[in-house]
């Protein structure tokens, strides 16, 4: 358990300076907004943004990195800790280690609904797929909206279907074939005539 | 009187063949898109926006009204058969429906679930009806301070009543904000946070936003899973919906839901999932089979679903009369209203009574027709859960494409689309909850509008926000709303019940 501890708050670190990168992008962006007279310039709000969010990215890193040199006593200072905090206090069939922060990441829940026993609600955390799968789906769906005005709806649809299906179940092509033209041509006809949304008609039109 | 006179015209206008098609058309594609297993109501109005473009205001706004209801009792379906909530708020269903389902009990799992939402749903719309004009004439009174801080608490109450690390949601706050910051300035008409890239100047696209953060990562998620580990559909066999002792132990939890749902509801940034959660730990509390609890107690869905339902008509309380949504879900409806060139709060119940009306009153009706439709359907219904995962996710990332350029008709808009989702699903990879930032992103024109106003009025001075007697007020509520979650805490806490969940 200690081990997915860490893994939690090597996340959680991670996500904290990214954050913090975002907000030093942000509020630099606010130098190139034209400051007018008022009092609250068109460039206030967006620069309290930005500090906001690289104080909060902050606080985040911080946290992790507290947390991760003494997990048990760091925990109560910390403002949003519901699991932590309860497992502490109760002290009772639960180990402070079940989460880090109240999200948990996958394995974690796991842990903690065993642990937890009879006393939890805790809905164990969807199953994480591998990064290599996600860039691969997220690859071909970026190709889909690339092609989806030149090529048109239709075939650029029903491509995108076929090969999302196939990767998934390629031992039912013909389900997979039947449905991607079926679907395509279905919402295309729905869309068009029956919404009055006009679908690009690329090559076919 | 007046508000039973208005009530009266609003059913009249609901009860219109039209009006009472959409009703139903938005209880039934509702239920049946919440029952799709990943997709809550949340996911299922950003998907469904679309549809709605081209429609006359009132028969859209029904619409979508009775889709987020419907897709509430379909989520209530999934958590029960396959353990899978669509949204927090039926995390618990997943729990203990699932565990009454897997002793046979399913029927009586959705049956207990199905009454309780019409109970709780009925009475919170009646709550609605009421409470609705009472806010509107305390409202008059409101000035730029008022509305400012309103809004300020409602992110606020978003982030700190959130399960999970209050910073992450803090920062999911502050995400919405700074997307909603970029384009045109609408005062000033300067171009802001555009990155020199004039395409941005227009901003950035609510639906489009919402679209890519509530389908896409789900929707990658599942189809990047593949195939394996297929979840067991529980039987559904043809045992009795309910007998007496059911009846006897669901019409408590039902009681005690409604009125926590219905409060929790009404505060503003607090969504229905609070609600749920509440009312399971206090039908716990109080139940004489404590054991039960965690392996199929009927209480533990009859009072959240309850709570939940209710707490859908608690949350219109704000968005209808002040114009301020307490939810994720209900800033979606705030940003349909706003698209149809519509502003809900004091204004509209004066110059769109009508309107209004009759959505109020189609509530009604949807709710009838809920169960009326859905437990002797819930066979049919149940068959949609057989769905393969692939045909489902990679059809629903179509539909998202469509929206989105049904919005912009641009390679730019489509892409926007793609990059949000990228970004929605390392938001969610490290833990930052999505919800949060849409309520943010809908509010963030309300927000700078009034808090601009406020210091040009005060001449850049905070000092009315404490001097003003509204104000003063809202103020003290706000810091009751931040202590109370810290006193709710202690007590979850010496109660020794661990509660812990991700949003799905």
């Amino acid at each position: 358990m200690a081990r997915s501890l860490t893994a939690a708050h090597r996340r959680d670190l991670i996500t904290g300076s990214a954050i913090v990168v975002i907000g030093v992008v942000y509020f630099i962006a606010t130098f190139s907004i034209q400051r007018t007279n008022d009092i609250v310039t068109p460039a206030t709000f967006p620069a309290i943004v930005g500090v906001a969010l690289i104080v909060l990215g902050a606080v985040l890193v911080a946290q992790s990195l507290l947390a991760r040199s003494t997990p048990a006593e760091a925990a109560p200072g910390l403002p949003a800790t519901d699991v932590t905090a309860a497992s502490e206090t109760s002290g009772s069939t639960t180990s402070a280690g079940i989460t880090d922060d109240g999200t948990t990441s996958a394995g974690e829940s796991v842990d903690g609904a065993s642990s937890a026993g009879e006393t939890g609600v805790i809905i164990a955390a969807p199953p994480e797929p591998k990064s290599k799968q996600v860039a691969l789906q997220f690859a071909l769906f970026f190709v889909y909206l690339a092609i989806l005005i030149p090529v048109g709806f239709l075939l650029s649809t029903a491509a995108f279907l076929m090969g999302l299906t196939s990767i998934y179940a390629p031992d039912r092509w013909i389900r997979n074939l039947v449905f991607s033209v079926v679907f395509a041509v279905v919402v295309y006809v729905a869309f068009v005539y029956g919404l009055a949304v006009y679908l690009p008609a690329g090559i076919l039109g | 009187m007046d508000t039973l006179v208005d009530l009266g015209n609003g059913f009249a206008t609901a009860l219109q063949p039209a009006s009472l098609a959409f009703a139903l058309l938005g209880v039934l594609l509702g239920t049946v898109v919440g029952v799709l297993p990943g997709i809550g109501p949340i996911s299922a109005i950003a998907i469904l926006i679309p549809v709605s473009f081209g429609m006359e205001p009132m028969h859209g706004l029904i619409l979508l009204c009775g889709i987020y209801y419907g897709s509430m009792y379909g989520g209530s379906i999934t958590a029960t058969l396959i353990k899978t909530p669509g949204e927090v708020s039926s995390a618990v269903t997943a729990i203990e429906g699932y565990e009454m389902a897997r002793k046979g009990r399913a029927k009586t799992a959705l049956a207990t679930a199905a009454i309780g939402s019409f109970l709780a749903g009925t009475l919170a719309i009646i709550g609605l009806t009421f409470l609705s004009p009472l806010l509107v004439q305390l409202a008059t009174v409101f000035g730029a301070t008022e509305y400012f801080l309103l809004m300020a608490t409602a992110l606020l109450l978003a982030s700190t009543m959130s399960s999970g690390s209050r910073v992450k949601a803090l920062i999911s706050v502050f995400i919405g904000l700074a997307v909603g910051l970029i384009g045109l300035d609408f005062q000033t008409g300067l171009p802001r946070q555009t990155f020199g890239i004039s395409l941005l100047s227009d901003g950035i696209d609510f639906t489009i936003f919402a679209m890519a953060l509530f389908a896409i990562p789900e929707a990658i998620r599942n189809l990047a899973l593949g195939r394996g580990g297929k979840e067991e559909i529980q039987r559904f066999g043809d045992e009795k919906w309910m007998t007496k002792e059911d009846w006897k132990r669901s019409s408590g939890p039902w009681a005690r839901g409604s009125v926590l749902g219905f409060i929790i509801g009404v505060l503003p940034g607090v969504g229905p999932s609070l609600a749920s959660f509440m009312s399971y730990i206090m039908e716990k509390r109080i139940s004489k089979r404590k054991d039960e609890f965690g392996h199929g107690a009927i209480e533990g869905v009859a009072g959240p679903e309850a709570a939940n339902n209710a707490g859908v008509g608690g949350a219109m309380v704000p968005l209808f009369s002040l114009g301020i949504p307490g939810s994720a879900t209900t800033a979606l409806l705030l940003f349909v209203f706003t698209m149809y060139g519509l502003q809900p709060g004091p204004l509209i119940f004066r110059e769109e009574s009508g309107l209004i009306w009759a959505i109020i009153a189609s509530m009604y009706i949807g709710n009838i027709a809920l169960i009326v439709l859905n437990l002797p359907l819930v066979g049919v219904f149940v068959k949609l859960l057989k769905m393969p995962k692939e045909l489902l996710f990679s059809a629903i990332l179509v539909l998202v494409t469509i929206g989105a350029y049904a919005i912009e008709f641009s390679l730019f808009g489509l892409m926007l689309l793609g990059l949000f989702g990228v970004f929605g699903y390392l938001m969610e990879k490290g833990g930052i909850p999505l919800a949060p930032s849409i309520l943010a992103l809908v509010l963030v024109p309300l927000l700078e509008d009034n808090f601009r106003r406020m210091l040009q009025i005060s001449g850049g001075s905070f000092l009315p926000l404490l001097t003003r007697p509204v104000s003063l007020s809202i103020i003290i509520l706000m810091l009751l709303g931040i202590i109370a979650p810290i006193v709710v805490r202690w007590w979850i806490r010496r109660r020794q019940i661990l509660m812990d969940f991700t949003v799905v």
